[in-house]
């Protein structure tokens, strides 16, 4: 079965044109029509896991899952015995898709990340690498209102062709944008939306005017009867473009996503989020020390956005002390729902959700919670809950395959299935095998450098005794005051050592 | 008299045996008498270009008035009486270079204009400069055609302009107008003075795009009837009927991936717009599939034909990438005067050092060109009726040593470096 997934991989990389590696990006293959994944342990996220585990994929979408689940006779069988099957991950918000992470515009609503997107980005390539199946491509915090994000699984050409949600969410800031302080940020979200009551009112009347005219009626209503009427037959149709995406927003048609750098802006946000009547639908992105105001966001009770470093450090400013605190321990004390992001900017393993998982578990989060907190808390803060982030009958077939446990460091990500096509195979991966390449060349570098380092210690040693042999000549004799182990070690600029 | 009727017969009456009439017509007639110029050339090769890839060794072309009359083995073409005979046995006869990216055969200080982000009303046709140096160098270069195009400072910059480097005043030089409409989505509309970025760009050459085509569909519905009210004619967005006609391209200036892939999935694909992608550097080849998806979308490649790929540290031939990825049709441009346009020959060179291939290449500064600015029935190759527009080499064009002795547009030689020792 695999060798047939990969001759649809391999079509797909030829039709790309793009004949030596890498394949990126290159057009989504069709999904298969049934296949079955068997044997496998299943962490489905949505329930307890289970052991020898089936899972059945018809036309990308899951059908059966369990152990009792029945093969149907014309579906292809994948022995995943030995191996671990989670929900694909996702990344909840992420600008590393888009060509330019942020507008100029302050007050941007009719902009889509879709015409910034970058399907070529290796970014993309590395999420699947890392088992990530979903991404929420969202402008960066550098904005008042920066308009629609996407959703998006890292395969396909283009942006349409990745789509899984278009039009998702609409980007805000509490916290100020380049250039701008927290009073002109607020300002210009006060002006913004007066203007568009007052846009609102307009449009309203007119389209109540335009209405009796068509039934040659005279108005007979007052003005504030009048566009109180007018409201009520308002479509999209009518709203120019500055204004149409926030209509939606204040209709509940688009969800509020909201950077909330810092601890005081967590007020200044409900605030804005419940005068305007998107609070039911808003997310909050946290930053470092946001969870300082644990009380107002409990209060809220709206699901949040973690920030990269799941650690906050402060120093005391007289002792110099480091002051550090797990910010997932305090969001889960208080009962909040939470995703986790990657943190790209860590060299260290920060990079790999599993690992921010994995950190939260050490941290005495639940495991179930750290598991959920990144596939299926993502899910439903996008509103696709009810397609993606866990392993059930009727969902995507959105899978990560590994072959341990997905928490163990030492796990690796096997294979990637989106939405039913394998989208990621660990052995046909050239990247990744020139990677591990380099890293075996380094270690056998660092092994002989080491070898050399002890053998010259052996020389060194009867130096110093009594039936010393015959002593180095002066050309092969280490500079002065230098030991020999020392020289046996590569110095920059020194040459020695090899 | 003569000339109309020619010109006529192959413009209004596409069937061979009326050309053919036309012809014979004309032969019947003293060439004196009708002001007609006869001249035959004879050269070692000719690449013709022509549906069937023709090459003729040994050939003679024939051209009266302007046009190619005949064209042909030396054994088998007749020398009419009286016409001039340029005879260069050793030499490769070529159809002239067309140029799609060109920003110097007009006034420098017109380049940009950047009041506005789109700019739908601007003309280069309005400075079309034939005294300017640059004609000369085209010439010399064997480059017969351009389109003319504004800067790419904006995201519209403008209605570009099909021009001869013929000898002489504006009514000579124009072949074409428009020519096209000058896009840019990205790597230069940037310096807008606020600063605009990616996905206001395209938002901002949505819009316009949508404008004009409204403005086309409120026409279209009036001349079928559908609606009564004759709409307000607007100056600024009538040209563009004939771009939603399909009478002339969007040149776009566009390159890397994410560029190259919004130009085919918005002018190309959500406008239906004839659309040339100029430039197309960087990893842009990674469009391939998309650009054949794209059937008519012609790949115009250049100036700079390498790049190097920083994840895989390697350099790459653009040309060869996107011949490799499986396009139909190929060009270079020079994006004159970033690299000169009579080093057209030079920027097709590099493309195939980097592994395109020479025959190609030919074909992609000639047919390929001309099918680009839909004028493939008038340049680009050379076929009885077609201008006469062409360069004699000394060897392949492609090749950086060969010399391009002679060059003829219309007919006239309008260069000629026989004993002359410089290049251009």
């Amino acid at each position: 079965m695999k060798p047939m997934f990969r001759g649809l991989l391999g079509a797909a990389i030829v039709a790309a044109g793009i004949l030596s590696a890498p394949a990126r990006p290159a057009r989504a293959a069709e999904p298969p029509a049934k296949i079955a994944l068997t044997g496998a342990r299943v962490i489905p996220v949505a329930g307890p896991d289970l052991e020898g585990a089936t899972i059945l994929i018809e036309h990308g979408r899951i059908t059966a899952v369990g152990a009792d689940a029945k093969i149907p006779f014309d579906a292809m069988e994948i022995d995943c015995t030995g191996k671990v099957i989670m929900p694909g991950l996702i990344e909840p918000q992420s600008w590393r898709g888009l060509d330019v992470p942020n507008e100029t515009l302050p007050v941007a609503p009719f902009l889509d990340v879709a015409d910034a997107m970058d399907p070529s980005r290796l970014y993309f390539e590395d999420a699947l690498r890392d088992g990530i199946t979903t991404i929420h491509v969202i402008q960066a915090d550098s904005t008042v209102i920066g308009g629609l994000s996407r959703a998006v699984r890292p395969i396909g050409l283009t942006p349409d062709e990745m789509a899984v949600a278009a039009g998702l969410a609409l980007k805000m800031s509490i916290s100020p944008r380049g250039g701008y302080d927290r009073m002109q940020q607020m300002a210009t979200f006060r002006e913004t939306f007066r203007e568009l009551d007052e846009y609102t009112e307009t449009i309203a009347e007119q389209k109540y005017e335009e209405s009796l005219s068509k039934e040659n009626k005279k108005v007979d209503v007052g003005p504030a009867e009048a566009r109180q009427r007018g409201r009520k037959l308002l479509t999209d149709a009518d709203h120019d473009d500055q204004h149409r995406n926030l209509m939606r927003l204040k209709r509940g048609d688009l969800i509020a996503w909201i950077n909330v750098g810092s601890a005081m802006d967590v007020a200044p946000a409900v605030q804005l989020a419940t005068e305007h009547g998107f609070f039911e639908k808003t997310v909050f992105a946290l930053g470092s020390d946001t969870f300082k105001a644990i009380g107002e966001l409990k209060k809220a009770g709206r699901p949040v956005i973690l920030p990269e470093d799941l650690f906050h450090r402060e120093r005391d400013s007289v002792t110099g002390e480091i002051r550090e605190t797990f910010i997932p321990a305090k969001i889960h004390e208080a009962g909040l729902m939470f995703a986790l992001q990657p943190n790209p900017n860590s060299s260290m393993a920060e990079r790999y959700l599993t690992y921010q998982a994995a950190l939260c578990v050490r941290h005495g989060i639940p495991r179930q919670t750290a598991l959920e907190a990144i596939t299926l808390n993502a899910a439903k803060m996008m509103g696709l809950g009810d397609r993606l982030g866990s392993i059930e009958a009727g969902k995507v077939a959105n899978l990560t395959i590994y072959n341990g446990d997905p928490l163990d460091f030492n796990s690796w990500v096997e294979q990637v299935y989106i939405d039913g096509i394998l989208a990621y195979d660990r052995s046909d991966d050239p990247r990744l095998e020139e990677l591990l390449r380099l890293e075996g060349v380094a270690k056998e570098a660092d092994e002989a450098k080491r070898q050399a380092a002890e053998e010259a210690k052996k020389e060194s040693a009867p130096a110093d005794g009594q039936n010393a042999e015959p002593k180095p000549t002066e050309e092969s004799k280490p500079a002065e005051s230098t030991s020999p182990a020392e020289n046996a070690r590569p110095r920059r600029g020194g040459g020695g050592g090899r | 008299m003569k000339v109309q009727f020619f010109q006529i017969a192959d413009r209004r009456i596409n069937s061979s045996l009326l050309r053919f009439l036309s012809l014979f017509a004309a032969m019947l007639l003293p060439p004196s008498a009708m002001g007609q110029e006869v001249s035959a050339y004879r050269v070692g090769k000719i690449i013709t270009m022509n549906e069937k890839d023709e090459v003729i060794n040994n050939a003679v072309l024939i051209v009266r008035d302007g046009k190619v009359a005949q064209i042909g083995k030396a054994s088998q073409v007749e020398i009419p009486e009286g016409a001039e005979v340029i005879e260069m046995p050793s030499c490769w006869l070529v159809p002239g270079f067309v140029e799609l990216h060109n920003h110097s055969a007009g006034a420098s200080t017109d380049l940009h204009d950047y009041v506005y982000l789109t700019n739908p009303d601007l003309r280069t046709l309005e400075s079309v400069n034939p005294g300017t140096e640059n004609f000369k160098l085209a010439r010399a270069g064997g480059v017969t055609s351009a389109l003319l195009i504004s800067g790419s400072g904006t995201n519209m910059s403008g209605l570009g302009t099909v021009i001869k480097f013929a000898e002489g005043q504006m009514g000579d030089v124009v072949l074409k107008f428009p020519g096209s409409i000058k896009i840019a989505q990205a790597g230069n509309p940037e310096r807008y003075w606020f600063r605009v970025g990616r996905s206001f760009m395209n938002y901002n050459l949505r819009q316009t795009l949508q404008a004009a085509r409204d403005y086309h569909q409120e026409w279209l519905d009036f001349e079928s009837g559908k609606t009564k009210q004759q709409p307000l004619f607007d100056p600024i967005y009538d040209p563009f009927r004939g771009l939603f006609r399909g009478e002339f391209i969007a040149s776009m200036h566009t390159q890397q991936y994410q560029v190259v892939m919004m130009t085919l999935m918005l002018v190309k694909g959500q406008f239906g717009i004839r659309t040339v992608l100029d430039h197309s550097t960087f990893d842009g080849y990674k469009n391939a599939t998309l650009v054949i998806e794209g059937q008519d979308v012609i790949t115009i490649n250049g100036p700079r034909q390498l790049y190097f790929d920083g994840t895989q540290r390697r350099i790459f031939g653009n040309a060869h990438r996107w011949w490799q990825g499986g396009i139909p049709k190929l060009g270079i441009n020079t994006d004159s005067p970033v690299i000169p346009q009579e080093e057209l020959s030079y920027q097709a060179a590099m493309a195939c050092y980097y592994g395109w291939k020479t025959y190609e290449a030919i074909r992609g500064l000639t047919r390929i060109g001309a099918e680009a600015l839909l004028l493939e029935d008038r340049i680009g190759s050379l076929r009885p009726g077609m201008d006469a527009d062409f360069a004699i080499w000394s060897g392949d064009p492609i090749d950086p040593r060969s010399t391009c002795w002679i060059a003829v547009i219309d007919g006239q030689v309008v260069r000629d470096a026989r004993g002359e020792l410089r290049r251009f």
